[in-house]
């Protein structure tokens, strides 16, 4: 960790850019500039501190490199706008993949295909309006939902959680959600039930939790059966058979965000004993 | 911005928890959530976080004269501030209705209890008494914000130390802390507020309600009380009927939290004038837990500054004055004149008006504009910049009050530049730096 | 005060003559320590306090909403008594340091409210007012250009420079000077003086400034570094 800092450090006094390949999984902060790998190959070791890598097709490399959430393309240089640990996403099939800043942040933004937890805040014509946590609330159609038609109307009440997906989100537009999915399926979206818990955390949990292979989830659903619902806008909805059992798995994830992998066995090992 | 609203879900959920006496934060019923008070350097300033409801109070003084009816007696002065990093929907500077009253119960529980002696805060009387002021500001709303509230401004009184005054005959001489040393406050007692939540029409009762609670609750009974259980106010809102002896049985309950928060202020005092009398560290950068890994320190950190003189020389030497900054001014009709060829029309350029905030821009501009309006002569300000929207502010005004030597001695400089067509050497770096910050 | 400079003067004589070994006072720096903005830092140097919540990309109200970029706001409050022209004034310099930096345009019709409590103020109030912006707004994630940070610099009438001036530095001194530094290439974002002094003068104290900015974003990086140690 030392030396990484020390290596910050110099990088960012010299204003040098770095290569994105050697900051993989560290931290980086907002005004830095990457290199990507592609360029640093072509221009050997040496050459690659000198020259930004061009993002625009260049002759020479042709990767189609997709710029994440914290970065931005300025030009041909790639610059970071967010703080956070910087993670990079192999391609399917050729390319550069995907590169974006893991941040800790609270405020959702939306972002077109995310599934999120609103509140249903008003009822205006043949809209809802839900509460996302985002800049504005989010316009929900009485149509998105499976089954409905002009006579068949959902019954969604105001202050409802509904878990949908956005179909419009942009910076420019009111984002728009639905509650079915391309073939007009539900596909576990709509309303949810009127028991159980809603809790914030950071998104940045939220995005832990929901890889594929989060340890946590697995570990929470030994302790008790349960019905939980993760939206990307830091919303969790949690079930259990008892009032005591969800109020424990909220804490557990509430606390989860400041654990280390060890702290949370710990815990779990624990929990599972009584 | 408004608040997160609250769904029927969560709702359901608080009061079926509270059925069956579970708290969303482990607690029980009768409850407070932990207390933790820690002081600035300064006297009679601290925060106090109860659970994450985070106020800090400060406590200040000054020699006023007395209001006419009460001639012998200070003036003790609560504001309680809302402000908008506690919650969203806290607008700056509008009287809401919570924060009437909150202040209004601040000041019964804390200037109608007579706590503070007032009478010792008369200098000479009739004429020069202290005025006490205590502000408190909401740093994070998580609910019970007249607790905290007024756990902060007690203790922020008793830590607060005023400065010694002397009186002979008619002169009122006041010595600075080196002198003498400064006089705490007298106070006689320290009544504590302590909320109590009703829900479903007053069956169950939470003590210290949060935030989320606070929004389900059907009515709120607040008792401020101290140590010897002697009440001090009491205030129940919400409209909901309590029978005589659920308030019997709060005040009972009031009477035992009152005693330990009481205590635990007694200790964090003796605590901190411990570290002060020894010449310890004290103040809020050792408040701060040094094992939270949201929290960093750094030492005292050595700069080396040998070179500031080689490199602002070189800045200098490199600055040559440009060749032709300001051109001759043109004479249209008499008492006009105007200097260069006016700014380009920047409308579309949208990406390089955003970067023109340097205080140095708008600087000049004032300058210009107060020369625009002295003379009368007209002058652009060219360069690539829309100036006009700088313009057409109201921080010239401010500039111009508050520096008025230096806006004579530049507005001096840029008539002679305007009359003699010469630059002189503050200019062109300036023009430089800006150009810099600017690229 | 004047003693200890002129000891530390003569101890760095062979240095230079008019500048002598600066130093920072101690920093320390808290983030995410509110629950209810979207980020929160407090930032101490020495025993100046200011604590910042940063709230954004959050709605905006119709009549301050501009189409094409966030509305950025900044509230100073003071410790004693309401806002005046001298919170007016820094407020404007704070915001329009933020907004240098800010990247609005990728959320507009929106707005970035910074709100700043002056916890404590022992000297370089504006700097370490720069500072926690700073840090609650990389807390709040919201997308900046490059990092800012505040520097204050003071001469005494000797024409020595004080880097981080106390309090009664500050009144003792001929001049204070605050300038606002962005990371990537240590460039003036805002510049604010009081007093006399010469054009030399001015470029020696930016110099200094622009060396002690290293200073504050190692102490920036290395605290967001231990901030995202577990993730």
């Amino acid at each position: 960790m030392a030396e990484a800092a020390a290596v910050g450090a110099e990088s960012l006094s010299s204003g040098q850019a770095r290569a994105a390949r050697a900051v993989l999984g560290q931290l980086v902060l907002p005004g830095e500039e990457l290199l990507l790998p592609e360029h640093e190959d072509a221009e050997g070791p040496g050459g690659a501190g000198e020259r930004p890598l061009r993002l625009s097709p260049a002759p020479r490399s042709r990767v189609r490199v997709v710029c994440g959430p914290g970065l931005r393309r300025c030009g041909e240089r790639l610059l970071v706008t967010k703080c956070g640990r910087l993670r990079h996403k192999e391609p399917g099939g050729g390319g550069g993949g995907v590169y974006w800043v893991d941040s800790q942040q609270k405020r959702y933004v939306p972002v077109k295909g995310d599934h999120v937890i609103g509140i249903v805040t008003a009822k205006s014509g043949d809209t809802f309006k839900v509460d996302v946590g985002g800049s504005e609330p989010a316009s929900l159609s009485y149509l998105a939902f499976e089954g409905a038609t002009k006579r068949n109307r959902p019954n969604v009440q105001v202050g409802d959680l509904i878990y949908g997906q956005f179909v419009v989100a942009n910076k420019d537009m009111e984002p728009e959600m639905v509650c079915i999915d391309s073939c007009g399926r539900a596909n576990g979206m709509g309303v949810i039930g009127q028991d159980g818990l809603l809790f914030k955390v950071t998104l940045g949990l939220i995005r832990k939790l929901l890889a594929p292979d989060c340890e946590i989830i697995q570990e929470v659903g030994k302790l008790y059966p349960l019905e939980i619902v993760f939206g990307m806008n830091g919303r969790i909805w949690v079930k259990a058979k008892t009032i005591q059992q969800t109020l424990i798995l909220a804490n557990i994830f509430e606390a989860c965000e400041h654990m280390t992998t060890e702290q949370r066995r710990q815990i779990f090992s624990r929990l599972a004993e009584s | 911005m408004k608040e997160t609203p609250l769904s029927n879900c969560e709702r359901r959920f608080l009061l079926r928890a509270i059925e069956e006496k579970k708290r969303l934060d482990g607690r029980q019923t009768y409850d407070y959530r932990s207390i933790r008070i820690s002081f600035g350097t300064d006297y009679g300033c601290c925060i106090v976080e109860l659970g994450k409801t985070r106020v800090l109070g400060q406590v200040s003084c000054e020699l006023v004269s007395p209001k006419l009816n009460r001639a012998t007696e200070g003036i003790l002065f609560f504001n309680l501030e809302l402000s908008q990093m506690a919650a969203p929907a806290f607008e700056p500077s509008r009287q809401s209705d919570l924060l009437v009253k909150l202040n209004r119960l601040l000041e019964r529980c804390l200037r109608n209890s007579k706590c503070i002696d007032t009478e010792s805060l008369c200098v000479v009387a009739g004429e020069k008494v202290w005025q006490i002021r205590v502000d408190l500001h909401l740093l994070n709303h998580d609910g019970n914000i007249i607790d905290a509230a007024s756990i902060a401004a007690i203790v922020a009184l008793c830590h607060f130390r005023r400065p010694d005054v002397s009186v002979q005959g008619n002169e009122v001489t006041l010595y600075t802390p080196e002198e003498r040393d400064p006089v705490p406050l007298s106070i006689h007692h320290m009544p504590i507020c302590a909320s109590f939540a009703f829900f479903q029409q007053g069956t169950y009762l939470l003590v210290d309600p949060n935030e989320r609670e606070e929004r389900v609750m059907d009515g709120l009974l607040v008792i401020a009380m101290n140590k010897h259980r002697e009440i001090c106010t009491i205030q129940s809102s919400g409209g909901i009927m309590l029978l005589k002896d659920q308030v019997l049985r709060c005040t009972k309950i009031a009477g035992v939290k009152v005693a330990e928060i009481t205590e635990l202020i007694q200790k964090a005092l003796e605590n901190d004038r411990k570290v002060r009398k020894e010449g310890g560290k004290c103040g809020f950068a050792e408040s701060i837990a040094n094992q939270r890994i949201t929290a960093f320190k750094m030492e005292k950190a050595p700069i080396d500054t040998s070179d500031v003189g080689e490199k602002a020389e070189e800045i200098i030497a490199e600055a040559e004055p440009p060749s032709e900054v300001v051109c001759n001014p043109v004479l249209r009709t008499p008492g006009t004149a105007q200097v260069g060829e006016g700014i380009e029309n920047s409308w579309g350029d949208l990406g390089d008006s955003e970067k023109e905030d340097e205080d140095g821009d708008s600087d000049e501009a004032a300058v210009l504009d107060g020369l625009k309006m002295d003379t009368g002569i007209e002058i652009s300000n060219h360069g690539n910049q829309d100036a006009p929207i700088v313009l057409s502010d109201s921080e010239e005004e401010e500039m111009i009050i508050l520096d008025p030597d230096k806006y004579m001695k530049k507005v001096r400089t840029q008539t002679i530049s305007t009359k003699q067509a010469a630059v002189p050497s503050k200019r062109p770096t300036k023009k430089r730096k800006k150009k810099r910050a600017v690229d | 005060m004047e003693t200890d400079t002129h000891i530390r003067a003569d101890a760095r004589a062979e240095a230079g003559p008019r500048s002598l070994g600066c130093s920072l006072r101690h920093f320390a720096c808290e983030q995410n320590l509110l629950s209810r903005p979207d980020g929160s830092a407090s930032f101490l140097q020495g025993d100046t306090s200011v604590l910042a919540g940063v709230y954004g990309p959050a709605e905006v109200k119709v009549s301050k909403e501009i189409f094409n970029k966030a509305t950025l706001e900044v509230l100073l409050r003071p410790k004693i008594g309401l806002p005046g022209v001298a919170e007016k004034s820094r407020e404007r310099l704070i915001r329009n340091t933020c907004e240098a930096v800010v990247l609005g345009a990728l959320h507009p019709r929106t707005s970035i409210t910074v709100v700043l409590q002056v916890v404590s103020d022992a000297g370089s109030l504006l700097a370490c007012c720069l500072n926690a912006a700073c840090m609650a707004l990389v807390d709040a994630g919201v997308p900046m250009r490059a990092l800012f940070c505040g520097v204050t610099c003071a001469l005494d009438s000797d024409g020595n420079l004080v880097l981080d001036p106390t309090l009664k530095q500050e009144k003792e001194a001929r001049a204070v000077l605050t300038f606002a530094l962005d990371s990537v290439e240590q460039k003036l974002l805002m510049s604010t003086t009081k007093g006399l002094y010469s054009n030399a003068e001015l470029q020696q104290c930016l110099a200094a400034a622009q060396a002690a900015s290293q200073h504050v974003f190692r102490f920036y990086r290395e605290s967001l570094q231990r901030r995202y140690s577990k993730s």
